[in-house]
């Protein structure tokens, strides 16, 4: 049952959920993004879902505690979320979502509970403040950790800081 | 240029890949793939048989099938990988015991493959914060001068 079967897919375009619903197909294609506003951002959840609106883009978008999901064609969500990290670009964050927004696998208003990927956007929210903090002050740092000068090399230097010591 | 990402399914990691204009790749979009598929055995089944087939590329049979079955999902990223950033410790990339091992080979096969790899420990106050975006950028922005001084 595994093995996919173009003629099965074709003639199931809806797939059973297993609770009476069935998913559609035309997701395929689609791709979904959730907005979140950082602890500092100057925008409040119901700002940011108004500018999505207005920017009159076939989406469906969903207001959350957090911010937004997004969910539709690739070129319309990159363009979406785009323009609203514009609005404030160090506190809005971007993250990646699986499963289309209300999907009765993972809603919690289906399942009752938080959904899974919900913990851990709680986890790294305790972080965001310090991160905005950081893209606001841009700073080159050198990656490879200073390395350990050899023992002769040392002794040299501390034989001439001796002598320099007695002269 | 891809950039492999762990834990991954990290926000803040994803996101700072594409602000400095690389594509991360996170397994939400491998999931995106399984969960919008139009299949049979797709979802609300967690694993399909052939996931633990698919897992054999990169752990052994005896390997209980749970960790083959995860490495069916990190199995592309590790393949489509051009760089690598890696935050160990991280609270929330801890689970039970088949998440751990597939970590663990995913973090391994990361390591062994010849590509620029930032290693970080996940910060513990602001200072360490801070100091991880920068590094995170500068690594990145090393990447986009053709570089990548990773460790």
């Amino acid at each position: 049952m595994s093995e996919k079967n173009d003629d099965i897919d074709a003639q199931f375009c809806h797939i059973p959920m297993g609770d009476g619903t069935y998913r559609d197909s035309d997701q395929s294609d689609k791709i979904t993004r959730m907005i979140i506003l950082g602890p500092g951002s100057t925008l409040s959840s119901k700002e940011l879902f108004n500018q999505l609106h207005m920017l009159e883009l076939p989406l469906n978008i969903r207001l959350t505690c957090y911010g937004a999901s997004v969910n539709g064609v690739a070129e319309d969500v990159n363009y979406a979320t785009e323009k609203m990290r514009e609005l404030d670009p160090y506190h809005i964050f971007i993250k990646f979502r699986g499963f289309p927004p209300g999907d009765p696998r993972r809603c919690r208003a289906k399942r009752g509970g938080a959904r899974e990927g919900f913990h851990q956007i709680e986890a790294e929210y305790k972080l965001l403040d310090d991160v905005s903090y950081a893209l606001e002050h841009p700073k080159h740092v050198d990656l490879n950790p200073p390395k350990k000068i050899p023992l002769d090399e040392f002794k040299e230097v501390v034989d001439e800081i001796n002598t320099q010591g007695k002269d | 240029m891809k950039v492999a990402i762990f834990p991954p399914n990290s926000m803040i990691l994803a996101d700072m890949i594409v602000r400095s204009g690389h594509e991360p790749l996170v397994v939400q979009k491998q999931m995106q793939e399984k969960v919008t598929s139009p299949d049979l055995d797709a979802p609300p089944f967690n694993m399909t048989e052939n996931d633990p087939i698919n897992g054999l590329k990169y752990a052994a049979i005896e390997v209980p099938s749970g960790v083959r079955g995860r490495m069916s999902l990190f199995g592309p990223i590790i393949e489509e990988a051009e760089a690598a950033i890696i935050m160990n410790e991280a609270p929330y990339g801890f689970g039970c015991v088949g998440c751990a091992r597939s970590s663990e080979l995913t973090v391994f096969s990361l390591r062994r493959k010849d590509i620029p790899v930032l290693e970080l420990e996940y910060p513990t106050s602001r200072d360490d914060t801070v100091e991880m975006v920068h590094k995170i950028n500068t690594f990145l922005d090393d990447l986009n001068n053709g570089g990548g001084q990773g460790q």
